[in-house]
């Protein structure tokens, strides 16, 4: 577990940067046994060492490119990122949040900023989508993107070429908004993300038979067993003006080499929904079985609003996704799914928070997860806070996870925290094997047990599949998770 | 005109022979036609010089045991399906004795009904035909079309031709009704050496039989038996009867739950899918049942053995006999007239 680890590969910057000047200031003023008084100079006394270093190498891993021609939002980004992470430890499992996901896996590896990627020639990206908006290493690949079918006024690219105007301003205010509860993925992401893509829909227009295809590739990655893990920080924002809709589908892979090998995807994507507004949100994480992958999924749903989540996680080996829904006003509708499958030795944890401040809002959760994996581990944290305001709230959820390997694990913590009095909440978790039951019911119909287990392990997650829109992309999910099942 | 079948059916284990039945009940008279229809191989093997098929009414002498009789081996006598000689199970995790030495033997074309009061071991032993886990058979032997069906997985008794409804289906969320029988039709294909029917083609199959049992067609699109009434998962029960046209049909209590409607439908069904070749081995607490689906034998139960067999030669005979042998049962049931079908 080395700290300090003496070989960074890039060249010192020239000049100081500016977190490790603020944190060297800070060191000097408090002895670092220090405990608990929660000012921010003190926190700072108390940064990880561990920390810094991975935020130092992003920094200079930026400012060894062209940092200082970043365009304003994402100038803007690093520095609240930089500040906010002078007060954030590594986190142990003695934090609640990383209590059952352990993470000795990316702090016993060498974490590696991805260099500026050199665009494949030959992509393997593809989409049955006309909309294709393709991000490699963090970066937007506009020469891998298909954006001409796009309706006119939506942008899809980089935060770079957007022009001054309006819609800058829009990403401007809505970056400027903030997010307090994010945690260290969330402000290692601000400071090391090398781009932003930008998805923007004006008002009342509406894009959602073809979706919008964000596919966000992996090229970098170290052998397995090398402990070198290359780190690429994607981020995505989305906002989606009053009365507009978009379908988006995000998709998260390793390329080129990549599909098998070691990397850390620490991404995030933030969506803002507008009053009226609809987002329809798949995503589908196939990472290479030896990949970590954090990601956080930040959305603000406004009066009336829509969002719904599809989410199919299937690969990494430490697969986080932090998920934080905001209500700003009444009526909003939020729908999440999600399905994990665990069939190597990985862990597949979700996190998600939905905080509802304004009344009647519908909430609808379900989460459900295969471990069939002697080392396999699902956890599950599924939050829900009815606030004082949230009157007329209606908020269910169910997680169900099959463990269908001896010794796999499962931590499901399904929690509700209602303070209004005139609410609609429910919530269940449910741990099973196979029902033997089911499965004889089947071998008595003359089907024999393998293909009995398939059929319903696949079942299963196709309460969460089906509900992907888009056909093309729930076909590939479905046909992929069979071919897995199948050569288990 | 009656064709008289002599047979040792009803096997006894020496310390039951006391009560067993002697050779009362005869001659028989006709009371059901068939039309005979050779479904599958076995079936073409075992056609049988039948003068008066289409008419046939059968009477069966019982005697006491030994147990010799392979009826199959006599000339023009139908083929034995099942035999079940002094079968012995126990629950597998209490160990506790639930069959203590059946013996049955049924013949293709035959319709048995088994009685008995609750935890007499009536449907102990039909998950042991089809091969439960949660039993072990610890003494005798059961031969399903003279193969040794205690070695055989669930599937492949399945796959022989047994099949089993089972007393509370199985609801299996997020398998389609259409996709569980099509898999199972399919199996059974593959297992005949067949090549696999595609959906459209087995859609056009299975749809007459829906239709058949009064069934909405959205049936097919709904999750196995999720959701269903207790009538609509009798039914589909027999829908998947009616699919995988086993040889020997087990019912167990497929007539609990069932409004009067929906237990004449299943009954029609059940009529409507025998033929000389197949047998169907109900089990039920009630008359009502084989009011509708005659059996020509009647088996009493009691604390797992069989303690009575009861050869029916006349529906009008049912009633009274089903009325001395199960008095207690039936005390205080009202029998409807009785229905030809």
């Amino acid at each position: 577990m080395s700290c300090c680890s003496s070989s960074v590969p890039f060249a010192p910057p020239p000049t100081l940067p500016p977190l490790r000047r603020r944190c060297r200031a800070a060191a000097l003023t408090l002895p670092t046994t220090a405990r608990a008084p929660r000012s921010a100079a003190v926190r700072a006394a108390l940064s990880d060492p561990f920390v810094l270093e991975i935020a130092e190498k992003l920094e200079d891993s930026l400012s060894s490119s062209d940092a200082a021609a970043s365009p304003l939002p994402l100038q803007k980004l690093r520095d609240s990122a930089s500040q906010s992470l002078l007060s954030k430890r590594w986190p142990s499992t003695k934090d609640e949040p990383f209590r059952f996901t352990n993470l000795s896996f990316l702090r016993s590896s060498l974490l590696l900023p991805v260099p500026s990627p050199t665009i494949p020639l030959d992509p393997a990206l593809d989409s049955p989508s006309p909309h294709l908006l393709a991000i490699v290493d963090g970066h937007v690949a506009p020469s891998l993107s298909r954006l001409a079918a796009l309706p006119s006024g939506v942008f899809a690219g980089s935060v770079s070429a957007l022009p001054p105007g309006p819609t800058l301003d829009r990403v401007l205010t809505a970056l400027a908004e903030g997010f307090g509860d994010g945690d260290l993925f969330w402000d290692l992401n601000g400071v090391g993300a090398p781009d932003m893509a930008v998805i923007f829909v004006p008002a009342g227009v509406r894009v959602v038979d073809e979706p919008v295809h964000v596919q966000i590739c992996y090229s970098e990655g170290g052998e397995v067993g090398s402990e070198r893990l290359p780190v690429s920080s994607p981020r995505v924002l989305v906002v989606v003006e009053k009365g507009a809709e978009v379908a988006i589908v995000e998709e998260h892979l390793g390329i080129g080499g990549s599909a098998e090998r070691c990397y850390w995807a620490n991404s995030v994507m933030e969506i803002l929904i507008g009053e009226g507004g609809k987002v329809v949100h798949s995503y589908v994480q196939r990472q290479s079985v030896n990949a970590a992958h954090i990601k956080w999924t930040f959305a603000r749903q406004e009066t009336s609003s829509v969002y719904e989540l599809i989410e199919v996680s299937t690969g990494g080996r430490l697969s986080r996704h932090n998920l934080h829904i905001q209500q700003l006003g009444p009526d909003t509708v939020t729908e999440l799914s999600a399905f994990h499958v665990c069939q190597n030795n990985q862990t597949q944890d979700l996190h998600s928070t939905l905080i509802l401040d304004h009344p009647r809002g519908y909430s609808r959760q379900l989460h459900k997860c295969i471990v069939s994996h002697s080392s396999g581990h699902a956890v599950f944290d599924g939050n829900i806070r009815v606030n004082r305001f949230a009157q007329q709230t209606d908020a269910g959820q169910l997680t169900r996870t099959l463990l269908l390997a001896p010794r796999a694990a499962a931590n499901v913590k399904p929690n509700l925290q209602i303070v209004a009095d005139d609410v609609k909440c429910s919530h269940g978790a449910a741990i099973s094997d196979l029902e033997e039951d089911q499965l004889f019911y089947f071998q008595t119909r003359g089907i024999d047990l393998t293909t009995a287990r398939q059929a319903l392990i696949f079942s299963f997650g196709s309460e969460v599949i089906s509900r992907i829109p888009f056909e093309p992309i729930r076909k590939s999910v479905t046909s992929q998770l069979k071919h897995s099942l199948a050569t288990q | 005109m009656a064709l008289l079948t002599y047979s040792s059916t009803i096997p006894f284990s020496s310390s039951s022979s006391s009560t067993s039945l002697s050779s009362r009940r005869f001659p028989a008279t006709l009371f059901r036609t068939h039309v005979s229809v050779p479904l599958n191989p076995w079936r073409f093997r075992s056609r049988l010089p039948r003068p008066h098929a289409p008419l046939r009414a059968k009477a069966t002498l019982t005697v006491d045991s030994p147990a010799t009789g392979d009826a199959s081996s006599r000339n023009g006598s139908p083929r034995v399906l099942l035999q079940v000689k002094d079968l012995k199970a126990v629950i597998k995790e209490s160990g506790q004795e639930i069959l203590r030495g059946v013996n049955l033997t049924i013949h293709e074309g035959e319709v048995h009904a088994i009685m008995g009061k609750n935890g007499s071991g009536k449907s102990t032993f039909s998950k042991v035909l089809v091969g439960h886990q949660d039993y072990d058979v610890t003494g005798g032997s059961v031969l399903f079309k003279d193969q040794n069906l205690l070695e055989m997985e669930p599937e492949e008794r399945s796959h022989v031709g047994l099949f089993m409804s089972f007393q509370i289906p199985v609801e299996i969320p997020g398998v389609s009704n259409f996709d569980f029988l099509h898999m199972a039709f399919n199996a059974r294909r593959k297992n005949h050496g067949l090549p696999p029917v595609e959906p459209l083609e087995f859609y056009s199959l299975v749809t007459p039989k829906v239709a058949s049992l009064n069934m909405n067609p959205k049936f097919l699109d709904r999750n196995v038996n999720e959701g269903f009434s207790g009538g609509e998962k009798k039914r589909n029960e027999i829908l998947q009867l009616a699919v995988l046209e086993a040889d020997l049909a087990i019912l167990d209590e497929i007539d609990s739950g069932l409004d009067v409607d929906a237990l004449q439908d299943v009954a029609n069904a059940v009529n409507g899918l025998l033929t000389p070749n197949n047998s169907v081995l109900i089990i039920t607490h009630y008359q009502r049942l084989l009011d509708y689906i005659n059996p020509s034998y009647v088996h009493i139960m009691e604390e797992g053995m069989i303690v009575k067999t009861e050869l029916i030669a006349h529906p009008r005979a049912l009633m009274h006999h089903l009325k001395s042998l199960l008095a207690v049962l039936l005390a205080d049931y009202h029998c409807p007239p009785l229905k030809r079908v």
